[in-house]
This record gives structure tokens, C-alpha cells and sequence, in this order.
């Protein structure tokens, strides 16, 4: 049956809800791989030592197996402990809903994100950063220039800064989001210092 | 009055949890930057020896996520990052071909913009994790990925060991890649990796950002310039023609 719409937030927050209430060790250690086993078997799947698949039917079948993992399986809220199913229909409207084409940056640090598709000569965006990885408070802003002032880089990914103004950055607490603001305060500096105020983070 | 805060356009992240979950504050979050238009990444690492099991399996998962991410979560951007259990890194080889078969299948698929991160198992001023580094670009952008995300050298453990020069490593390799043969990327890939992954249990712990750069000119030393140099030369010996 045709999708009603795309999910909306609220529409996935209505369906777990409504969800079936499931306990959460049946789920990670019974639902999820005895499903993932069944539709590796269904669609026969078998990587061999390869990493990238050149072959059209690998993939298809992959992507297949993906869309039947999600349908069939449904997702897990871990704070209701319920889960909420999606129709086949409704993944691809929410597919069609998402926008092909971003813009991240501002000005001319922009960088456009666009479909590369198989290995296109175009290269990928470099987002350039420490990927969550502790950074003194100290160096944060040099440790982020350090990145922004690369030529190959095209964005940036902050790192986590790990106290501020010598407290430290504790999970759940007001230091946590004073934290976090600095960081964003120092990677601006650094773009700044980079000479690309732009550059997306 | 100038605020601290993220622009429209800079990526908004709210991370899934393992396997196929999310929870409340994740819902919340998404549902105001929903309303205000901004830029949203919803990150997935799918866990190879967890919940999922093997190779296929967790491939499997990886797609189920990276839809979610769309068709649930209302993502604009999806961030990879098949982590491998028992040595916790992204560049080992089953990670590798999770993330590569993963982004492959949804490449063929759909027009989804793909981004996978990057956690080597060397420190900076290395040449393993330069090596590990580029071994995943190369990868990553021969399955079709559009944004490449990192690097957080040192498995992303340890206080102030990331630095630039692993994110030119990461850049550069990605460049020469772009536009190859996947048949010949294939084979690069298996010579480095099959180069690095007998280090596991002795990788280099390499150094600290402050004995990597001057502090205050925020320049590489001359030592880690001469690593990459290293390392450059051998991506090259192994069939990458990176120009500089």
C-alpha cells in the first residue's frame, strides 16, 4: 500500500508508542542477529576477501537485505523500550524526502556536498578534525587550525574538549554544555586564524 | 550580539545507538533542528563481533541503519563507521569491507549523501597511521562515499593525539583515488592492508599534537614531514600515484 507520507520526528516518537513493548537483551542478543543471519542466508551473501563490490547483484542484493533488515525488524527506543515498524513505502518516501544536494560553510569556504555515485573522479569532502577524540583546552584552537589550515580539507569535525576553564567536561552536568560552547567558540578561532571563517563544522 | 552557536549550515549530530536503537534525547534533539532547518548528520558505528555477528550480517545492519537514518530520523547526511570489536579501529580489513560493501549497495540504490569516520590504530607522526589513514579514503571513495570524516588517530582515546597531517593523508589519498579502477583500488588495498595488520599488537603509540606541531606557529615539526614524506612513498609503491 502507498506511503500516507514520509515520517516526520513525531510520527517515529507516535509509532514507538505504539510500539510492542520488547525486553531490550531479546533484542540485542535473539532479534537482531538471528534476523541479520536469516537474510544473509535468504540472499545467499558471501564477501569473499573483497572490499569494494564490483558486482551489480552484490550490491542489489545488499541493499535488498538493508530494506528487509529495517522493515521486518522495526527499531528499538531504548528509553520506552518498544519498537516501532516502518513500511517498505514509507523508507522510500523518506528517501525521496531527503535532500540530494547541501550546502556546508558559509561564504567562499563553502563546501557542496552532492551525489558522487560509484568512483567518480570528483573527489569526496574532506572533513577535516578529531572526530570526538579528547583535546586539551589548552591547544583546542591550535589543534583545530591545524586542520582548517590544510588545503585539502573542506570542512571540519571538532574534537571534544575535555575541561573547561579547568573543570572538567562531565557527561550530564553544566560544565558539559559550557564545554561545548567553547569548543565552538575555539574552532571559530580557528578558521579565523586558518584565514577561512567560512568553513563548515 | 554574536552567538557561539552552529549555523544552519554546519552538521547538526545525533547518534543511533547499537543495534538498530535510539532513545529520547536523540528524538528530542532531532525534532528542533527538524523545525529550524538545519544541517542534520545522524551517525551509526555498526559493532563487527557484536550484537550483528559477522561480516554479512553486520553489512546488512550497516544498510538497515544508514536507511533509518533517512527514512526515520529525518538525516540529511548519514555518518558511518563499522567498528570492529576486538581491536576497535575502522580501518582494519572486515571494517573496511562492511563500510565498503555498506556505501556500495545504498550508492546503487539511491542519490543519499554517505559519510564514514575515521579511527586508525596508530598515533600521529607514523607512518602506520598515515597508512591506515589513506587505506580507508582510498576505500571509502571508491565505494562512492561523499564526505570522509577524521581522523582520530590513536583509536580517538587518547588526549590531544589527532593532528592535520593525518586529515592531508586522508585528503590527498582520496584525491589520487577518485576516478581509478575499483579493480585496481581492490588490490591497493589488500597490499596495505596486509602491510599493517600484523602491527596490531605493537602499533605505534606515536605523539602528542604539542610534540607534532609548534604550539605556537602551528606548523608541523620537520620529523612528522618527513614520516609523511614515508609514508607517501609507500602509498605509492603500492600502485597510488599521489602527485605531492
Amino acid at each position: 500500500m502507498a506511503a500516507t507520507r514520509a515520517l516526520t520526528i513525531c510520527d517515529t516518537y507516535d509509532r514507538f508508542v505504539k510500539g510492542k513493548k520488547v525486553d531490550e537483551a531479546e533484542w540485542d542478543y535473539t532479534i537482531i542477529p538471528q534476523n541479520a543471519t536469516e537474510l544473509k542466508k535468504k540472499y545467499k551473501l558471501d564477501f569473499g576477501k573483497t572490499f569494494i563490490p564490483e558486482d551489480n547483484k552484490t550490491k542489489n542484493d545488499l541493499f535488498q537485505a538493508g530494506l528487509e533488515m529495517l522493515v521486518n525488524t522495526g527499531f528499538y527506543n531504548m528509553d520506552l523500550k518498544k519498537v516501532m515498524k516502518v513500511t517498505e513505502e514509507e523508507v522510500w518516501e523518506g528517501i525521496k524526502k531527503t535532500p540530494t544536494k547541501l550546502i556546508l560553510g558559509e561564504g567562499r569556504d563553502i563546501a557542496r556536498f552532492y551525489p558522487r555515485h560509484g568512483n567518480s573522479p570528483v573527489k569526496p569532502i574532506i572533513q577535516g578534525g578529531p572526530t570526538g577524540s579528547p583535546i586539551s583546552e589548552d591547544v583546542f584552537v591550535q589543534v583545530m587550525q591545524s586542520y582548517a589550515q590544510e588545503g585539502v580539507v573542506d570542512d571540519l569535525v571538532n574534537g571534544v574538549m575535555t575541561t573547561i576553564e579547568g573543570h572538567p567536561a562531565k557527561a550530564g552536568t553544566p560544565y558539559e554544555i559550557r564545554a561545548t560552547m567553547a569548543e565552538l567558540r575555539a574552532t571559530r578561532e580557528a578558521r579565523e586564524r586558518a584565514g577561512r571563517p567560512g568553513l563548515g563544522v | 550580539m554574536v552567538h557561539a552557536g552552529h549555523r544552519v549550515t554546519d552538521a547538526h549530530e545525533c547518534s543511533q545507538l547499537n543495534e538498530l536503537k535510539m532513545d529520547m534525547t536523540g528524538l528530542n534533539m532531532l525534532a528542533g533542528w527538524t523545525v529550524n532547518g538545519d544541517t542534520i548528520m545522524v551517525e551509526q558505528m555498526p559493532i563487527f563481533g557484536g550484537y550483528c555477528g559477522g561480516l554479512e550480517e553486520t553489512a546488512i545492519c550497516d544498510v538497515a541503519t544508514t536507511l533509518a537514518s533517512f527514512a526515520l530520523f529525518s538525516g540529511n547526511f548519514h555518518l558511518d563507521g563499522p567498528i570492529h570489536i576486538r581491536w576497535g579501529t575502522t580501518t582494519n580489513r572486515e571494517s573496511l569491507q562492511i563500510a565498503a560493501h555498506a556505501a556500495a549497495a545504498v550508492d546503487a540504490n539511491t542519490d543519499l549523501l554517505l559519510a564514514n569516520q575515521y579511527y586508525p590504530m596508530a598515533g600521529p607522526c607514523t607512518e602506520m597511521c598515515l597508512i591506515e589513514t589513506a587505506c580507508q579514503a582510498i576505500c571509502d571513495t571508491g565505494s562512492g562515499r561523499e564526505l570522509l570524516s577524521g581522523s582520530a588517530a590513536a583509536k580517538g582515546v587518547v588526549q590531544d593525539k589527532t593532528t592535520g597531517m593525518e586529515a592531508r593523508a586522508m585528503g590527498e589519498a582520496a584525491l589520487t583515488a577518485a576516478g581509478m579502477k575499483v579493480s585496481d583500488l581492490n588490490e591497493i588495498i589488500e597490499k596495505l592492508v596486509s602491510g599493517y595488520e600484523t602491527r596490531y599488537n605493537d602499533a605505534p603509540a606515536g605523539k602528542r599534537f604539542q610534540e607534532c606541531y609548534d604550539v605556537k606557529t602551528v606548523k608541523p615539526t620537520e620529523e612528522y614531514l618527513q614520516v609523511y614524506d614515508n609514508a607517501m612513498q609507500q602509498l605509492r609503491d603500492a600502485g597510488l600515484p599521489i602527485k605531492h
